[in-house]
Order: structure tokens, then sequence, then C-alpha cells
């Protein structure tokens, strides 16, 4: 018999609740380049790391990379479905709203379908956002992970 | 059209792919970049007992095909176009898991170029395979090419 938690319809999964840094930018930035190349890299000045070229793009300052909040909700799914999502998962994120410097964002997800498949294991969809501290949405997705026996 | 900046990509265009050898430093230094502290992607002590590659790593890939096939505006060698980019969606599916040491090789292609709300979008589509041909992830993303719309001055 199997020992894996399984979820129901309406569950609400919560994922890192965390605030919006320079030094978070900062990491994801230099950490993607470096995953790029390879060796350890510094980002330089784009949208999130440089008030005024963020400005002058037509932002209000600098925002947060979408990727970051990416990771984020991808962070909850490996928590919650392990391998199932690593190996068989499947994650949108849309990036609705800037997301600014200082704010506090809350990664959650609710399960909207759960359903028992041929071989025994479950089929999980669920959507998934980033909200900050006042419950507005920032970013919208969904995800699937088909779960094994 | 390839070759030049993100901008000048246009619907049809199939990129030169990518390969390369995933190490654990790559999926280590991703994962730490994003406070991701499974043991998946920073050593083998863990369920798959190999090192895996955080599935969002496909982002980094986008960023080297781009960097192979745009070379005005090479943005991991820190060039600028003439607007920033904006990344709007990310939609990867897992195929398989990708472990360290295996070579990966990364193709795409430019779907479509449009303009919504009086803003240019590209929609690209990717694909991860190793290089003995097993699929590990394919990816929809779309990205907005300026920010700021049509007509309003920066």
């Amino acid at each position: 018999m199997s020992t894996k938690r399984t979820f129901s319809v309406g569950e609400e999964l919560a994922g890192p609740v965390r605030g919006i840094t320079n030094e978070r930018i900062e990491w994801y930035d230099s950490a993607m380049l470096s995953a790029c190349m390879n060796e350890l890299r510094q980002v330089g000045s784009n949208i999130h790391t440089d008030e005024a070229f963020a400005r002058q793009e037509g932002f209000s300052g600098i925002n947060a990379d979408g990727m970051i909040m990416t990771n984020w909700c991808s962070e909850m799914l490996v928590r919650e479905f392990g391998l199932d999502y690593i190996e068989r998962g499947e994650l949108r994120t849309k990036f609705i709203k800037p997301v600014n410097f200082n704010v506090l964002l809350h990664v959650k997800a609710r399960v909207k379908e759960a359903n028992r498949s041929a071989s025994g294991g479950m089929e999980y969809v669920l959507d998934v956002w980033c909200e900050d501290e006042h419950g507005t949405k920032l970013v919208d997705g969904d995800a699937k992970v088909a779960a094994a026996a | 059209m390839l070759g030049g900046y993100i901008s000048d990509l246009d619907t049809g265009d199939v990129f030169e792919p990518v390969e390369y050898t995933l190490t654990a430093f790559m999926c280590s230094e991703y994962a730490h970049g994003t406070e991701e502290q499974s043991e998946f992607f920073h050593s083998a002590h863990n369920p798959a007992g190999r090192q895996l590659r955080p599935p969002t790593m496909i982002h980094a890939d986008k960023m080297l095909l781009l960097e192979k096939n745009c070379l005005k505006e090479q943005r991991i060698s820190g060039m600028k176009g003439p607007d920033a980019r904006v990344h709007y969606e990310y939609h990867a599916k897992q195929h398989s898991a990708a472990y360290v040491g295996e070579t990966l090789v990364v193709t795409g292609r430019i779907v479509e170029k449009y303009v919504k709300r009086n803003r240019p979008y590209l929609w690209y589509y990717m694909e991860v395979h190793t290089k003995d041909g097993r699929l590990v992830t394919t990816y929809n993303d779309r990205t907005l090419l300026r920010y700021r719309p049509e007509g309003v001055a920066a």
C-alpha cells in the first residue's frame, strides 16, 4: 500500500513567504548567468538591478525577475510532490503585474482536480499563484502532476 | 531573423541548437540562487540517487539559445538591446529528469511574433533532449519585447 500523501480537491498548499529584496534579485540573476556559463558570474545593469534604467523603460522602479517567483512556485511543488513533479510535472506562470522591491510575496496553490489514473496513481491539476501581503495576485498560473502509485 | 537583436527574431525562425554537459555546479548554483534547498539539486543524497537539474533551468537554456542566435544582444555577455525585454509567461512540461553528467541539446523556434495592446511579444517553443535522444523538457515562453506601449517616449 502506498504511503504517499494524497491531496483533495479544494485543498490549499502554502509555499514560501518571502520579501522581494535587492539581494534576492541579485542572487537569482547572478545564479542564472553562472548556471549558463558554468562559472561564477555577477549580474550587471538591467531592469531588475538598475533603478534609473527600469524607470527609463517605463517601470515605476526596479522589479523582480519573474523567474524568481516561478522558482518559488516550483520549490513548493518539489516539496509537495518530489520526483513526481521533477520527472513528469508541468508548471505555467504568468507575470501579470510587476513585482516591485520590498513586496512580501506569498506563494500558494489550490488543488482543482484530483483523479485516479489507470495505473493507480493520482493526476492532480492545481491553480498556482503568488500574491502580495494585501492579497493582490501578482503571478497567476497552474500546474499538473501525475503522481505514481 | 537570427544574428541580430532579440527584437529582430520573427515567426518561423529556427534557432541554431545549443549543446552542453550538465554539471553539479550549474544545478546547485541555479537552485542556490532561488533559495531552493531540496537535496535533489545539490547532491546525490536524495531518493533519485543522482543530482538532478532543477526543472526551471529551462530558462537558462533560453538565455543560451539567445546568446548563440542573437549576436547583437548577448545578454549573458552583458549586451543590451534597444529596449528591455520582459518575461510574461513560463510554461514548462517535464518528460524526464536530467542528471549531472548528461549532455543536453537545446532546440527552439519562434512560434509567433505578435502585438497585443500596442506591445510586441515573442512566443518561443523549446525542447531539451539528452544527447542520446531522451526528451527532458518542452517549453513555451512569451516575452514582451518592450514594456512601454508604442508611441510612449522613454
